[in-house]
């Protein structure tokens, strides 16, 4: 089985965010990229699927060449090859226009991806297990919130999008980590793709502002020792109680 | 009934969602800041139960769909049918619930239209005339509020809000079938069974008294702290999604957009950061203490008292005191 995983490289630590000229895009500063939380679960479950049914795993990202990390991080966790498009679009509808072109220069049976980035935080609904079906199709379980959920049958080829949990995720030592670095990196330009800068901008709203989150439940911090917190806090629930 | 405000409808098995009314509530403000008005959409089967709830919810306009083939529809087919319904009813805006349901519907629905998707918005509002949302980014840190341009009705899918008190004023209701073509409607996907919740040996939906565990809590061995005070305080231990993942906690316990929504008297939240998927289950709770390291935590975007310390230290203390009262 031809299994691709799309991994995204999300900024962490993010300060200073101001909106770009043009107002289509965020700037910002970060302390560094990592892997997407959500997309290491399902780079962690297609290996699974890997070893249980054969077959190769590759992952794909998109973004500048600081990204490549997350795609070394990809080889050593055991995808077998790893893909950029060399292309920076802050836009989830206007990336989903990229990956679809880049999904549509490879072969494939199955895509994973995380059902959300912790940066843009748009999402997708989640799956929480896949079991093989036949050779030509997958039945997924699928959560629909409060504890309920679907058992759903997909033909082959299908996209699945992936909860956290789904695996467990695997530690990678340091020496895997730097013979992964020594692996080659496949790259595409929007060019390749078939792609102007034009056609993946940000369509249909411009941003505004952008500010800390307003605190609706205007917290009251409490200070002072362990024992004088506890017994403040212990009088304030009485009176609710 | 063009140019109107559509709210699509989320039920499972004719119970209507909560966040639907949430979704009315915010749909009938801007509604009326537009001069416009409310409708809803409601897709499924043998729905006459559901119209009824719904008829006196503050809309103008009730478009039902009714097929036997819905009943069980996949949100393949859903997303397929809100579309065909949206170019035949030529909204203003469509406002969807961003639950787990409405996070894979909304995507497509808005494919399917070629029109601009704005999902995981805490509000949406009528500023001079343009919609603006506000959304999270960069795991709720920051927020961004976003004016949505021209053409064609914007797809706005809307996070659980604290529920509406506030009744919505019954109104002269137009209720409308509308006829979409399902065999037109390419489905690849079937589903082969609905799973109802399992039966819990805990409800923490009814407890008056929550002690909330996130990822702060480091090891599994950690918890007997934590169990000891939910002990002393005669409440029941939750967590956040990451402990669930972790197996540290079944899912029974977990509250959150993928888990439970909660309103107890009290939720002491201990090591939770506040991703909004969590802030979404708790945040109607009467007294929200939150307990964290991180004073720029997004927890205390909602809490009532914050305590910026080692949870170690404060959840021994507050036990100790809870046994001496």
């Amino acid at each position: 089985m031809k299994i691709i995983v799309l991994c995204k490289a999300v900024a962490v630590g993010v300060s200073d965010v101001k909106i770009a000229t043009g107002g289509k895009a965020l700037q910002y500063q970060s302390q560094l990229l990592a892997m997407n939380e959500c997309d290491e679960y399902a780079l962690e479950e297609a290996i699974v699927l890997k070893r249980a049914h054969g077959g190769e795993v590759t992952v794909l990202t998109m973004g500048s060449i600081t990204t490549q990390n997350i795609l070394h991080l990809a080889l050593a966790k055991g995808a077998d090859r790893v893909i950029r498009v060399d292309a920076q679009v802050q836009d989830s509808q206007a990336a989903s226009i990229v990956l679809a072109a880049a999904l549509g220069k490879l072969e494939y049976d199955l895509v994973l991806t995380g059902t959300q980035s912790r940066d843009t935080l748009s999402g997708l609904a989640g799956i929480t297990q896949v079991e093989m079906d036949g050779e030509k199709s997958i039945r997924v379980l699928k959560e629909l919130g409060g504890g309920r959920s679907a058992r759903v049958q997909l033909p082959l080829p299908a996209l699945l999008c992936v909860q956290t949990g789904i695996q467990r995720l695997t530690y990678v030592p340091p020496a895997r980590m730097n013979r992964a670095r020594q692996q080659p990196v496949r790259s595409f330009s929007l060019e390749d793709l078939g792609l102007a800068e034009e056609q993946v901008v940000a369509q249909g709203y411009h941003f505004l502002d952008v500010f800390p989150p307003t605190r609706t439940g205007q917290v009251q911090f409490l200070e002072g020792s362990a024992q004088e917190v506890a017994t403040t806090l212990f009088a304030k629930m009485k009176e609710v109680m | 009934m063009s140019g109107d405000i559509l709210v699509i409808v989320e039920q499972w098995k004719g119970q209507i969602d909560g966040i639907t009314y949430q979704l009315l509530a915010k749909g009938a403000q801007l509604a009326d800041s537009q001069g416009v008005g409310l409708s809803a959409l409601i897709m499924g089967h043998r729905l006459d139960d559901i119209v009824g709830d719904l008829k006196d919810k503050g809309m103008n306009t009730l478009l039902v769909i009714d097929d036997p083939e819905l009943e069980q529809a996949g949100a393949e087919v859903c997303a397929a049918v809100i579309a065909e319904a949206v170019r035949q009813v030529d909204p203003g805006l469509v406002l969807m619930g961003y639950s787990l349901v409405g996070m894979e519907m909304a995507p497509p629905v808005a494919a399917r239209l070629g029109v601009t998707l704005m999902t995981n918005c805490v509000n949406v509002e009528n500023d001079k005339g343009e919609f603006v949302v506000t959304r999270p980014l960069f795991d709720g840190t920051v927020h961004a509020r976003i004016a949505l341009e021209g053409k064609g009705p914007a797809v706005v899918a809307l996070q659980r809000g604290p529920t509406p008190t506030e009744q919505l004023p019954s109104k002269d209701i137009s209720i409308e079938s509308i006829t979409v073509d399902l065999k037109a409607v390419p489905v690849r996907s079937t589903v082969l069974e609905l799973i109802e919740a399992p039966e819990s040996e805990v409800d923490i939906t009814k407890a008056d008294i929550l002690v909330a565990i996130g990822r702060g809590i480091g090891d599994k061995d950690k918890l007997p702290p934590i169990e000891d005070l939910a002990q002393a305080l005669g409440g029941i231990i939750a967590c956040s999604r990451p402990l669930v993942d972790l197996g540290f906690l079944s899912s029974e316990r977990q509250v959150g957009s993928s888990g439970k929504i909660v309103a107890p008297k009290v939720y002491i939240a201990c090591g939770i950061s506040g991703a909004s998927q969590h802030l979404t289950g708790m945040s109607d709770s009467k007294m929200i203490v939150a307990i964290n390291k991180d004073p720029n935590a997004p927890i205390y975007q909602v809490a009532h008292y914050g305590v910026v310390a080692d949870l170690f230290e404060i959840v021994p203390a507050l036990t100790e005191t809870a046994k001496k009262n």
